[in-house]
C-alpha cells in the first residue's frame, strides 16, 4: 500500500487557493494518483472548481480517480464519538452529539480539533496516495495548526489529548506534510504570505511551506516607448494598464521566493474551466 | 445622531481601502469621522500612512476630521469583563485559560469585540459618520451574527446540559463528576475538560444580564447602519455577495448597497472591435490590439456580472474604477470616490 501524501492549501482571501487545490487534485489524478479533495469551509470554493456545487461530506468521484468531500462537523464529531466509543456507525447518538456541537462552539480547539481531524483520519486510513485540503484563509489554517496545541494546554489527559497529540505529529512530519501558501505578485498577498511564513516557522507545528505564485500575468511584450506611440483610446489605456501590472507583479513576486507560478486567466471562465486550465499550467508537477 | 456606514464582503476584494476612502471622503465634508478597522495586518495604517494605529482613534494627518482605529481584540474583551462582571469573578476569568483562549482565537469573539466596539464608539457621541470595515472570517457574516452567538454561549445552553440546572452556582461543579452523561463525555473528550469549561461558563453566565442587554444594543446599531456590500466580478465574492443577502435577511437587515471594485471601462468591449487607426509598426499594431481584446473580455465578464445582480436585487449597484498601481496615498483615496456613484447614496452627518 502507497504512503499517503497531505497537502494544505491556504492563502490569502482572494488569491484562488480553492482554484489552486482543485488544479492540484486534477493533475494528480490525471497521473493516475487516487487523490481525495476536502473542502473546509462551506462556501464556493472546491465544489465549483470540480463541477460539483453540493460536495457531501461522504467522498465522492468528481472524475477517475478524483474523489472529494466537504467537511461538515456535526457529521464529523458524530463519526469521532462513534469512533472513540466503539459504537457501530448507524448507531443513534444524537442527544449526546448536540450537546458536543455547543460544546465544540464553546471550548477553543475542539471545532477546529474535529475538523482537522477529518482529512487526517483520511490520511492515516491508507487509501489515498494524495490528500488535498483547501486549508481556508491564512487566518483560519493558523488556528486549524495551533488547534492540536491548544488542546493540550487545556486538556491534560485522555482520548482527546492523545487524538491532538497524534495529530500534531502528522502535521509535523515532512515524509507525509506539505503545506502551499497561495499568493499573487501584489503588495498585500506577497506582504502577508510573508507574516505567514514566519510565525509557521517560528511555531514549528508544520513544515517549512512552498509558494505559488498565481495569477502572474504573461508580459504583452510591449514596452513604455510602445505605449507613447499608441493613438489616445481605449488600446492605449489597455496597454498602460497592462504595463503598470507588469511593473507592480515584477516588483512584489521578487520579494518572495515562489518556485511555481500560474497564469492570470483572463474572460469568461466558469471555475471549473479556471481549475482545468490550471491544473494545466501544473503540468507534470507533484 | 452619529451614522454608521459598515462595509462588508468576501477577503480580498479590498473592503479595508474601501473604508479608507470612503473616511477620507466623508472628512472632507466637515463631518467628524472616525475609521475603525479590525483587520490584524495594519492594513488600513498603510493605506492612511499612519504607522502605529492602536485601540484608541487617533488623528490622521493631512486630513481634517478624520481619525482611526483598530481593534484590539484582547483588550476589547478586557474592558467587557470588567464592565460586567463583579470584582472577584472578572479576575478569575482574566486568567482562565478559555477566556484567554476564546478571547484570543474564537472568530465570534472577535467579531463581538468588534460590535462592542463600534457601540462605544457611537456612544461617545464624538463622531458624526464612524465607517466599520469588518473582520474577514465566516465570510464577515460573523459580525452580524455574533451579538447573538454570544449570547447563547453566555446564556449557558451548555451549562445546562452540564449540570441538569437552570442557575447554577460554583458548588455545582463539584457534583457534575456523578452525572453519567458527563462520565460519558469524559470517555470520549478526556481529563477534567467538561469541569473546566464548566466552571469557566458558571462565571460567564453571572454576566449574562449584562452582556445580553448590550447584545441587543448592539443589534439595534447593526440595524440602524447602512451597509455596503464590496465585491469584484470574480466567483467566490459573487457567490458570498448572494449567501450575504440570504443571511442578512434572516437577521431582518438589509444592505443598502453593492459595490463593484476594481471595474475595467465598458467602452473597451466595443473598442476591442474596431479597427486600431493612427500607428503604423504593424507588430505593435498587433500587440495592442491583442492586449485591449484581452482585457476587454474580462471587462465582459464583469459587466454581465454586474448586470446579473442588478436584475437580481433591488439596491443600487456602484463601480469603483481599478487601478494600476493600488491605490496608496490620500489623494488616490479620494480619487477612488471622487469617481463613482457610491458617494451620493452614502448617508451624511445628521446632527
Amino acid at each position: 500500500m502507497p504512503d499517503t501524501e497531505l497537502m494544505f492549501v491556504s492563502g490569502k482571501g482572494g488569491t484562488g487557493k480553492s482554484a489552486v487545490t482543485a488544479a492540484f487534485a486534477i493533475a494528480a489524478a490525471r497521473q493516475g494518483r487516487t487523490v481525495l479533495a476536502v473542502d473546509m469551509g462551506t462556501s464556493l470554493g472546491l465544489g465549483a472548481h470540480l463541477r460539483h456545487a453540493d460536495l457531501p461530506y461522504a467522498p465522492t468521484e468528481t472524475r477517475p480517480g478524483l474523489w472529494a468531500m466537504s467537511m461538515d462537523r456535526a457529521t464529523a464529531l458524530d463519526e469521532y464519538i462513534k469512533l472513540q466509543l466503539h459504537l457501530p456507525l448507524g448507531a443513534p447518538t444524537k442527544q449526546f452529539a448536540g450537546a458536543l456541537t455547543v460544546l465544540a462552539d464553546t471550548a477553543p480547539g475542539v471545532r477546529e480539533i474535529i475538523s482537522i481531524g477529518k482529512p487526517l483520519y483520511e490520511v492515516w486510513k491508507g487509501v489515498w496516495d494524495l490528500v488535498v485540503v483547501d486549508g481556508q484563509s491564512l487566518g483560519q489554517f493558523q488556528s486549524y495548526l495551533r488547534a492540536p496545541a491548544t488542546i493540550a494546554e487545556l486538556v491534560p489527559t485522555g482520548n482527546v489529548r492523545r487524538q491532538a497529540e497524534r495529530l500534531a505529529s502528522t502535521l509535523e512530519d515532512p515524509a507525509i506534510t506539505t503545506i502551499t501558501l497561495v499568493t499573487n505578485p501584489a503588495e498585500l498577498p506577497v506582504r502577508e504570505t510573508i507574516e505567514t511564513m514566519e510565525i509557521l516557522r517560528s511555531e514549528g507545528l508544520c513544515p517549512p511551506p512552498n509558494v505559488i505564485m498565481n495569477r502572474f500575468l504573461e508580459p504583452s511584450g510591449m514596452s513604455l516607448v510602445d505605449v507613447d506611440r499608441l493613438p489616445a483610446g481605449s488600446a492605449r489605456e489597455a496597454a498602460q494598464m497592462q504595463l503598470a501590472m507588469e511593473a507592480g507583479q515584477e516588483r512584489w513576486a521578487t520579494e518572495i521566493d515562489a518556485p511555481v507560478s500560474l497564469p492570470y486567466l483572463r474572460g469568461v471562465l466558469t471555475p471549473g474551466e479556471v481549475a482545468v486550465q490550471l491544473a494545466d499550467a501544473l503540468g507534470g508537477r507533484p | 445622531m452619529t451614522e454608521t456606514i459598515i462595509i462588508t464582503g468576501a477577503g480580498g476584494v479590498g473592503k479595508t481601502t474601501l473604508a479608507a476612502a470612503i473616511g477620507v471622503a466623508i472628512a472632507a465634508t466637515g463631518a467628524r469621522t472616525l475609521v475603525l478597522t479590525i483587520d490584524p495586518a495594519m492594513r488600513l495604517a498603510d493605506a492612511l500612512g499612519i504607522e502605529d494605529l492602536g485601540d484608541e482613534p487617533r488623528p490622521v494627518a493631512g486630513v481634517a476630521n478624520l481619525s482611526a482605529a483598530m481593534l484590539d481584540v484582547s483588550a476589547s474583551w478586557e474592558a467587557i469583563i470588567h464592565r460586567y462582571a463583579a470584582p472577584d469573578v472578572g479576575d478569575r476569568l482574566l486568567v482562565n485559560p478559555y477566556f484567554r483562549a476564546i478571547a484570543d482565537r474564537f472568530p465570534a469573539a472577535q467579531s463581538y469585540a468588534a460590535g462592542e466596539r463600534m457601540a462605544e464608539f457611537i456612544e461617545t457621541k464624538l463622531y458624526d459618520v464612524i465607517v466599520v470595515d469588518t473582520p474577514p472570517s465566516g465570510g464577515g457574516i460573523d459580525f452580524f451574527r455574533a451579538p447573538a452567538r454570544t449570547g447563547d454561549l453566555v446564556s449557558g445552553k451548555l451549562l445546562k446540559w452540564l449540570t441538569g440546572s437552570r442557575l447554577p452556582g460554583r458548588g455545582v461543579i463539584y457534583q457534575l463528576a456523578a452525572r453519567p452523561m458527563l462520565r460519558l463525555a469524559d470517555s470520549v473528550l478526556g481529563g477534567a475538560m467538561l469541569s473546566d469549561v464548566a466552571a469557566f461558563l458558571v462565571d460567564l453566565r453571572t454576566m449574562y444580564d449584562g452582556l445580553a442587554a448590550r447584545s441587543r444594543t448592539i443589534e439595534r446599531y447593526l440595524r440602524s447602519a447602512h451597509i455596503v456590500i464590496a465585491t469584484t466580478a470574480d466567483p467566490t465574492p459573487l457567490h458570498e455577495t448572494h449567501r450575504f443577502f440570504r443571511e442578512l435577511g434572516e437577521f431582518a437587515i438589509t444592505p443598502d448597497s453593492i459595490v463593484f471594485n476594481r471595474t475595467l471601462p465598458s467602452e473597451w468591449i466595443d473598442d476591442a472591435d474596431r479597427p486600431l487607426r493612427g500607428i503604423d509598426d504593424p507588430d505593435l499594431r498587433a500587440l495592442a490590439k491583442g492586449n485591449l481584446r484581452t482585457w476587454a473580455s474580462e471587462a465582459r465578464r464583469q459587466a454581465d456580472a454586474i448586470d446579473e445582480l442588478s436584475a437580481r436585487y433591488t439596491i443600487d449597484v456602484h463601480t469603483i474604477r481599478w487601478r494600476t498601481p493600488p491605490p496608496e496615498t490620500l489623494a488616490d483615496l479620494r480619487s477612488l470616490i471622487d469617481a463613482s456613484s457610491l458617494f451620493g447614496s452614502l448617508p451624511g452627518p445628521t446632527s
